[in-house]
């Protein structure tokens, strides 16, 4: 409903000609400033139980009679420097040790690069709801989610915004690209190739080049006769966009160079098709997406595999990162639609709990450090706004805060800033 | 009266605020072209004259059709529909704002004053003071005196704010939901020729029995009806006029033009020639015939299901997302993998029936509004349906006997059936959409319930303005806050009652009442009636029963529909300080949908009656605009969009007699495997990218192109050219679809090529894009400059041995493309085409390519 919007912004931000182009002053490093930044988010949909993760309690009993918390005893919690995380379920089997997704092998790895941030308090437990105040820092509809925002400043990059589903809203900010197998993008990399995935024959075209360019000027002349003569706003505003967009220069295969030979499947291939698309220069943000987190039934079982997988794919996407020399220019966040409940149903299901944690890890993120806090019922616990710590007449963290302090941190410019203004107490959660 | 400086004061502002507001894109109510040429002056004798001229002068159609009464000041015109002049009789008056800061006016336009209308002002011929009790500016009412001063010009000497009877009530107990302007929000429809706005008695008596929501005994006897009066006074005033300046403004498209969109767009083909021959005899009842036919046909319903599917995602369960997505979801029937007999005994058509199965247990709720609509049921029926719908494949899986099926084995014949011992509620029962939206012991149906709202009632609870708390926590301190913390009860209120309805299906969707229901949350209702004692029956069937009563019911398939055909949700109601477009472009498109939804009423919720307005209506038909003035207010008009990798699939087929799967030469090979389906497969294809939806964990389609759909546009137009001009070549003259004025042979040299060429051109113009061109139109010029240019190129790269005369490879047609029998039958004619020793074919797959890519063919 806002299609100027989309022109708006690329005109506020002068962005023909000038790119590629910084979010705004990055808060976390100088020395980066004169490069790229680039932004994932990845999404457990479903609503994770961040006290089978990050936010651990244990199997002592509450005291209301709704039973344990977590059906793991308190002793099997375990640290990674500060950051503390749950053990494995009694009869649940963890994945083997070597497993990049058992969270001892996952934390030991990686926590001098994670941060965390409990007790946050999405305010709702419904799915729709929760992963858009979760992704975009507002309960209500409207605001783009984060990942868009990162994108918005590079909209006239073909594949500035790489959605694989979750909340994806971008206001028309930017076009969410989607995405599929590498022999797909193969194919789109050589659109004029009668063999696009065969090296030997790749040469072998419909048109020759010169009749193909000869088609490509005929087409975009055509395009703008058809604009120029339009009556009707709608189709001409639709000319104009499809006239914006074919401008662009897509080189995919400058991303096939970057692309695994087998490109993986789920949360890995994902990663590995964000990578690549962020090293050749493609895209500056993606979001990324794992179900099987709503374990209302089943919960250790179903949530442990889950989880798992997630932890494997955040570890793989790490490794192309480190892989490709991203690592200094991605910054990572990963999170959920809410929590799941500090007791179990009658199914050994967890239902929808408000409360729910983030992890954040590369570029700019300081790790080893866990602010905010829950308590034994997994109830959020107050901050002192300034020192962080929890204090009783602080404040509740929500992910309105989260996103405040997001937006300062990547630099999101003033512009975009009071398009969709978050009028809540700066912390600095990432600072 | 008060005093006279201070009321004009008030007045004169209230002009000022406004100004900026009705001036801002050039229109006044007299341009509207029933100005009368002359001014008159406003005297006794001049009023005589007036008289005898607006007898004998055009009346504005706008005026002839609105029933309303009050004078309006929207600058800078005062209009007034009926002022009654002692002695004389009763005009429609135009004045027009001359001077502000004299408050002067001056007599632009007189007629006479359409039948029906109340007099609402009248003219005292001793005091020469023309007096309006009511006159609305705006939002606002008040009343005014004005008195001639000289020639054909009056000025305003009072103003007097005026409070209509119900505006009060009507701002504290309703504008909350349905806006101060009566224009809806979130939760409460427009007021603007709402489905009770015909008669101030019906208005009444439906704000007295159910109005405010949750809270009827609120306004009940005098103030309902005084409500009603105030709704109708100061909602359904003097939009017709607007509305049909509006509506005058779109250049619709060509019936003919209007019947090819239809048919590929409904039915994924072209028109038949029968169907053109009644557009040509009998106009657009010609065209409304025609649709009917093509809503009778199987390609409908599976356009028709797409549709519901992008709102309703029960798709999600089709085997493209798990082999037994659906399935699995039956645990509690024992014979619902009645197809496998054992790992070892498992025969050849285990696969083949396991996905029927699947499939037809996850299509059932949009296979129960296919029925509704093929056996033109209301569409009430989707929720009130006391059955649900299986085939001979899924009744197995249910443990379903005796349903007297014609052909068991047939997945498309599906029939009614009822699961013993359960009380069917249409699609809300339906064990898809209850998993599909399923619920837990804390969040007790209510995301359900926001769905029903969302979907079946056309309201967003979630987006409800303000009304949930942000920041900050919520306080849950006591023992029942959603029913107790107004923050949280202005929501619940509305969300719990439907909730509660669904008490009896539980979390896995299946009908087991429980023992108790919580007491910590409203009970089951709706619209503020609470569902009968348990005893009575199934509350969701109670619950069905109301929706399908509330006129919101109607709005949701409109939007539903509306949204489906055009590419785009209707328009939301402006907000507070949105410039006047935006008021305008609103009014406009909610009075038109309004009109069709009265005559979907009134053909019994008839859905084909409802789609055949909606094809017919400007708003599907527009092609362009015949006053610029109102580009901004229409800015969002039409139904021009980016095709959906679905429709863009049936095109192809339908234009070139075969999909996009690949070289023709192994189509026969491929035609019924759905991964060689370019745009429907998602994992090697381009189904997603295209901005498809699994229904899954992809949910929004996309409608704007992206860097990668560009090229998926471009892969398209360059494979087809491809493979459909060479195979189109192949036939004779009279069966080819692309090339019937042209050979292979056809080349430049001659004059009379030349001509062929542009003829056929022309013809693929109006082919493949629905362009009627002439020959000499610069279009054809371009193309065949194209055309020209390539084969120049081609034939000297042949000289120069830099190129061959052999086809690109994939191009050459080898197979028959149906059985895939060699074209080279021995010792009979080879019917290959291999080669292209002039350059033809290739300088039009070159031209081909050019129009597939064009906007013409990828919008639609």
């Amino acid at each position: 409903m806002n299609r100027r919007k989309f022109l708006q912004v690329l005109s506020a931000f002068g962005v023909a000609g000038t790119l590629p182009m910084t979010l705004g002053a990055p808060s976390w490093a100088a020395a980066t400033a004169t490069t790229q930044r680039l932004f994932i988010t990845v999404n457990a949909a479903g609503g994770w139980d961040p006290t089978a993760l990050i936010d651990p309690k244990g199997n002592a009993s509450r005291a209301d009679g709704l039973g344990p918390v977590n059906k793991y005893a308190a002793s099997a919690i375990k640290s990674a420097g500060r950051l503390q995380y749950a053990g494995y379920p009694d009869g649940i089997e963890p994945p083997a040790s070597t497993s990049a997704g058992h969270l001892e092998t996952f934390f030991n790895k990686h926590y001098q690069r994670l941060r965390v941030v409990n007790g946050i308090d999405t305010q709702t437990n419904g799915h729709e709801t929760g992963t858009r105040f979760v992704w975009s820092g507002r309960l209500e509809t409207g605001y783009p989610s984060v990942a868009a925002l990162a994108a918005a400043p590079y909209a006239n990059q073909p594949m500035a915004f790489i959605s694989n589903g979750g909340y994806d809203f971008t206001d028309e900010l930017v076009a969410p690209v989607r995405t599929a197998s590498a022999a797909t993008f193969t194919s789109l990399a050589y659109p004029n190739s009668q063999y696009a995935d065969n090296a030997a024959l790749r040469s072998q075209s419909y048109f020759s080049d010169k009749t193909y360019a000869n088609v490509k000027a005929a087409r975009e002349l055509r395009l703008a006769r058809l604009r120029t003569g339009e009556t009707l706003p709608q189709r001409a505003a639709q000319m104009a966009q499809l006239e914006k967009v074919r401008s662009g220069d897509m080189k995919l295969d400058g991303l096939l160079a970057y692309l695994p030979a087998q490109v993986s499947t789920g949360l890995k291939g994902q990663a590995e098709l964000a990578v690549a698309a962020f090293a050749s220069g493609l895209a500056v943000s993606a979001n990324l997406n794992l179900g099987g987190f709503d374990t209302h039934g089943t919960h250790d079982e179903d949530q442990t595999a889950a989880l798992t997988l997630l932890l494997e794919g955040i570890d793989h996407l790490w490794e192309q990162l480190v892989l490709r020399g991203l690592q200094d220019r991605v910054t990572v966040l990963i999170g959920s639609d809410f929590g799941r409940t500090p007791f179990y149903n009658t199914g050994d299901g967890k239902d929808h709990w408000n409360i729910t944690s983030i992890m954040a890890m590369g570029a700019g993120i300081t790790g080893n450090r866990v602010i905010g806090a829950t308590d034994a019922d997994f109830e959020a616990l107050k901050l002192n706004p300034d020192t962080l710590e929890p204090h009783s007449s602080g404040i509740i963290v929500t992910p309105k805060h989260v996103h405040r302090a997001l937006r300062d941190f990547l630099g999101v410019s003033s512009e975009l800033d009071k398009l969709y203004p978050l009028n809540v107490e700066r912390l600095a959660l990432f600072a | 009266m008060g005093d006279i400086a201070t009321h004009s004061q008030t007045l004169r502002q209230t002009f000022r605020q406004n100004s900026g507001r009705w001036s801002s894109h050039g229109r006044t109510w007299l341009s509207s072209g029933n100005v009368l040429s002359l001014i008159m002056s406003f005297t006794l004798f001049a009023l005589s004259a007036l008289f005898a001229l607006s007898a004998i002068s055009p009346q504005s159609a706008h005026a002839a059709t609105g029933a309303d009464s009050t004078p309006v000041f929207a600058h800078p015109a005062l209009t007034i529909p009926r002022i009654d002049v002692q002695g004389y009789g009763s005009l429609n008056l135009s004045l027009v704002l001359e001077s502000e800061a004299s408050m002067t006016f001056r007599i632009a336009s007189a007629a006479p004053a359409a039948a029906g209308l109340t007099p609402g002002a009248t003219y005292n011929l001793q005091t020469q003071e023309l007096t309006i009790p009511t006159l609305r500016v705006g939002s606002q009412f008040y009343s005014a005196q004005l008195r001639f001063i000289s020639a054909d010009r009056l000025q305003l000497v009072s103003t007097t704010a005026v409070v209509l009877p119900g505006q009060t009530s009507y701002q504290q107990l309703c504008a909350n939901c349905h806006g101060t302007d009566g224009l809806g929000g979130s939760v409460g429809v427009s007021l603007k020729n709402c489905s009770n706005c015909s008669a101030l008695d019906v208005l009444g008596t439906r704000i007295n029995n159910t109005m405010p929501l949750g809270n009827p005994s609120a306004c009940i006897g005098t103030c309902a009806s005084d409500v009603a009066s105030y709704i109708l006074t100061a909602f359904n005033a003097s939009a017709s006029q607007q509305t049909g300046q509006a509506l005058a403004a779109i250049e619709p498209l060509s019936l003919d033009a209007t019947l090819r969109n239809a048919a590929l767009h409904l039915v994924g083909r072209l028109p038949a020639t029968a169907e053109v021959a009644l557009v040509t005899q009998k106009g657009e009842a010609g065209l409304r015939q025609a649709l009917d036919g093509m809503l009778e046909e199987d390609a409908f319903y599976a356009r028709l299901a797409e549709i519901f599917n992008d709102v309703l995602h029960t798709n999600r369960y089709l085997s493209t997302n798990g082999a037994e997505a659906a399935i699995g979801l039956m645990r509690r029937f024992p014979t619902s993998r009645w197809f496998d007999p054992g790992v070892d005994l498992r025969g050849s058509d285990f696969t083949v029936n396991r996905t029927t199965t699947n499939n037809s247990v996850a299509t059932e709720p949009l296979e129960l509004i296919e029925y509704v609509v093929r056996n033109n049921k209301p569409m009430t029926e989707i929720l009130t349906a006391n059955y649900f719908m299986v085939n001979g494949y899924s009744a197995k899986s249910y443990g379903l006997t005796g349903i007297n099926f014609t052909n068991e084995w047939d997945p498309n014949e599906f029939r009614p059936a009822v699961l013993p011992g359960t009380p069917h509620a249409g699609i809300l029962s339906s064990l898809m959409f209850l998993n599909r939206y399923p619920t837990s012991a804390t969040n007790r149906n209510r995301g359900r319930s926001r769905l029903v709202y969302d979907v079946f009632l056309d309201v967003d609870i979630l987006a409800l303005d303000g009304v949930r708390p942000d920041g900050s926590a919520v306080d849950i301190s006591s023992d029942a806050p959603t029913m107790e913390n107004p923050d949280c009860v202005k929501c619940h209120t509305l969300l719990d009652p439907v909730a509660s309805s669904f008490q009896n299906w539980n979390l896995r969707g299946t009908f087991a009442p429980p023992r108790t229901w919580y007491t910590d949350m409203f009970q089951a209702g709706f619209a503020g009636v609470s569902a009968p004692p348990r005893s009575s029956g199934d509350s969701l069937q109670w619950l069905t029963k109301q929706i399908v009563a509330d006129p919101r019911f109607d709005d949701a398939m409109v939007r539903i529909m509306y949204t489906g055909l055009t590419g785009h949700e209707p328009l939301d109601g402006p907000a507070a300080g949105a410039p006047q477009a935006q008021t305008d472009a609103y009014l406009a498109e909610s009075t038109h949908l309004d009109y069709i939804k009265a005559k979907y009423v009134g053909a019994n919720r008839n859905l084909k009656t409802m789609v055949k307005e909606i094809i017919v209506s400007p708003y599907w038909r527009a092609d362009g605009l015949n006053n610029i003035a109102f580009s901004a207010v229409h800015e969002e008009t039409g139904a021009a969009r980016l095709l959906t990798p679905e429709l863009l699939h049936r095109k192809i087929e339908a234009l070139f007699g075969f999909q996009w799967r690949g070289p023709l030469d192994q189509y026969a090979a491929n035609r019924n495997v759905f991964s060689s389906a370019r745009l429907l497969d998602t994992r090697q294809y381009y189904h997603q990218i295209y901005g498809g939806i699994d229904s899954f964990t992809i949910t929004d389609r996309l409608t704007d192109p992206n860097g990668l759909m560009v090229i998926v546009q471009e892969r398209m137009a360059n494979e087809m050219a491809c493979y459909g001009v060479p195979n189109d070549l192949l036939s004779t003259r009279t069966a080819r679809r692309l090339f019937p004025h042209v050979d292979t042979s056809t080349v430049l040299t001659s004059a009379q090529g030349q001509a062929a060429v542009r003829q056929n051109i022309q013809h693929l113009h109006r082919y493949l894009l629905g362009e009627e061109l002439a020959l000499t139109d610069a279009e054809i010029e371009h193309t065949y400059a194209l055309f020209a240019t390539v084969l120049q190129q081609g034939q000297s790269a042949m000289l120069g041995k830099t190129e061959t005369s052999s086809l690109p490879t994939r191009c050459m047609r080898s197979n028959d493309m149906n059985t895939g029998a060699s074209l080279n039958v021995a010792g009979g004619v080879d019917g290959r085409l291999r080669n292209d020793n002039n350059y033809v074919i290739r300088a039009w797959m070159a031209v081909v390519a050019y129009l597939l890519s064009d906007y013409r063919f990828i919008y639609g």
